[in-house]
């Protein structure tokens, strides 16, 4: 007997309105569908109508968590266009600014994930330090969310010795609490528990439905844009591309925390050598007729911006596609044979105490439809049975 | 592979496909081909010279034609396969059966532009709200937004 479950658009769990529809089969999604559009802002319409200039800002907009992703991708695009060469230093502290948002953004899921899984303190201990990136990029910027940094040509402000050194102090904290979670976050079992063999996406499902950023990367896939495609500095920084191979919300999570310890290094590598110059040099109003495709790694994975210049100060066309959208056909995937794990709050809803009301289970056959008694000896096992069929964890350490 | 030995292996596997190709900046690819080819075509990419990644398909509306892109990654840069087809007879084939993960960037393009796409698995609307009234696409030139009057319950005072 299969049932039709709507989650969303507006629901406790979910911080963002999006509409799922869950085809559900006893505890086992069966099939998941998916409808967009409650947050549409009509923004490739309207960055018709602004000016380059403008533009920045308003692709600032489309996101308030990797808000500089989306401007470094239009910029990149907007200065080919207009035959713009960012200075180094500019252009180095353009992806200081990037590392550290990835940095935020990375420790920012981190903490939503433990919260998640029911490990609160974690969550806490996260969000805490995260504050030290928040601060870093507020005395960087001055500006906590929408930075604001990147202009046509260049950076719109530049750090001088002092706040240098102070954010590779800053950075020194950072690398040993990762470190910590690092650990803690392979090591906890229950976390562990919780997370292993959860939203499995094998290797060819993820190559097939082209799926972005750690998605991808904890399936086994080594694509990274920073490295296939380098754009900015990435060509010249060392870093690797970080990957695992248990293609479920763990290996995700293993491959957001390497990822964060190889950001780290990317920053400190860009502070230590920081050339000296001017931050930005002037840029021209309007862009030679002409199509650019910008391609950038965001914290969640590619992003890419296809600008076509018809000769005016405004664009033709910006299409902008953002990760996310890369990773929802894979998401449908992931809860499909999945449990209703995920949507626990529609039940709680109308907050029901079986289980103390009564000490056996009344179960209903799905097929025949027979009521059968169940003993808790009986549950325990079965549970039991249950339990050892669950897939292996693997990069684990056990520490008991 | 440099960009310039990309070009010449797919001028050699495409052949009379490839109407088009240029490489106007360091790591872009544009290629066009016509509309009948386009799914033979993005097939071969696929499986002889291994494009598989499509990060996305955008639209252009070009006042007569509809310019659609096809941007696809690889390890080393990125290649947009280009193909043009009449405002007047907007009708496009899906490319689902080659790359199943364009499934949503075409039921956005089928929202936004207005083009029919023959052969999608699952052609329902997936970003304009359920009153959005039919035959209206924003993204079309022709069509620009105008703000409703604001109304206050009770008038202003």
């Amino acid at each position: 007997m299969k049932f039709q479950i709507p989650i969303g658009p507006q629901h406790p769990a979910l911080k963002e309105p999006l509409s799922l529809r869950m085809t559900v089969e006893g505890e086992v999604i069966r099939d998941a569908d998916l409808r967009l559009g409650y947050n549409h802002r009509g923004m490739e319409k309207l960055a018709e109508q602004r000016t380059y200039l403008q533009n920045i800002y308003l692709t600032e907009r489309i996101c308030g968590i990797c808000s500089h992703s989306h401007t470094t991708c239009f910029v990149q695009g907007a200065e080919k266009l207009m035959e713009v060469e960012p200075p180094r230093r500019g252009l180095y502290l353009r992806y200081v600014v990037a590392e550290l948002e990835r940095v935020h953004s990375h420790l920012l899921w981190l903490g939503v994930a433990g919260h998640e899984a029911g490990f609160d303190s974690f969550f806490m201990y996260v969000w805490r330090d995260r504050e030290i990136v928040m601060d870093i990029l507020e005395m960087i910027s001055g500006n906590r969310v929408h930075y604001a940094i990147n202009t046509l040509g260049g950076v719109r402000r530049d750090i001088d010795e002092a706040l240098r050194q102070k954010i590779l102090d800053f950075l020194g904290i950072l690398r040993t609490r990762t470190d910590y979670y690092f650990k803690l976050g392979v090591n906890e079992p229950s976390f562990v528990a919780r997370l292993a063999g959860v939203g499995y996406l094998s290797k060819e499902d993820a190559i097939a439905l082209c799926a972005v950023g750690p998605t991808t990367r904890a399936s086994g896939v080594a694509f990274d844009v920073r490295r296939d495609d380098p754009h900015g500095v990435y060509g010249e920084v060392p870093f690797e591309v970080c990957t695992a191979d248990s293609c479920d919300v763990l290996g995700r999570t293993v491959v957001r925390i390497k990822e964060i310890l190889q950001s780290y290094n990317i920053i400190e590598y860009l502070l230590r050598n920081l050339p000296d110059g001017p931050v930005a040099v002037k840029a021209p109003r309007r862009a030679k007729p002409g199509e650019v495709v910008a391609r950038y790694e965001a914290p969640r994975g590619e992003n890419i911006h296809y600008i076509k210049a018809n000769g005016s100060d405004k664009p033709e066309r910006l299409k902008v596609r953002a990760p996310t959208l890369g990773n929802y056909a894979a998401t449908l995937v992931m809860l499909k044979n999945g449990f209703i794990a995920d949507i626990p709050l529609i039940f709680a809803a109308i907050d029901p105490c079986i289980c103390c009301a009564e000490r056996t289970v009344e179960l209903v056959d799905g097929r025949s439809g027979r009521p059968t008694i169940v003993r808790w000896s009986e549950l325990r096992r079965m549970a039991a049975r249950r339990a050892g069929r669950v897939s292996k964890k693997r990069n684990v350490e056990w520490p008991l | 592979m440099n960009d310039l030995e990309r070009v010449e292996r797919i001028k050699a596997a495409l052949g009379e496909r490839a109407v088009e190709i240029t490489n106007p900046a360091p790591q872009r690819i544009f290629l066009t081909v016509p509309v009948q080819a386009l799914v033979p075509a993005l097939e071969q990419l696929k499986t002889e010279l291994g494009y598989r990644h499509l990060s996305t398909i955008s639209g252009v509306d070009m006042g007569d034609v509809f310019e659609i892109l096809y941007h696809i990654g690889y390890v080393g840069g990125n290649l947009n396969v280009r193909t043009r087809i009449p405002k007047a007879v907007p009708r496009l084939p899906s490319v689902c059966s080659v790359i199943p993960g364009a499934i949503l960037y075409e039921r956005e393009i089928q929202d936004m532009f207005g083009i029919i796409v023959d052969g999608i698995p699952d052609g329902r609307p997936l970003l304009l709200s359920d009153d959005w009234p039919a035959g209206v696409h924003p993204l079309r030139k022709d069509w620009t937004p105008t703000r409703p009057e604001e109304k206050i319950p009770g008038g202003k005072s």
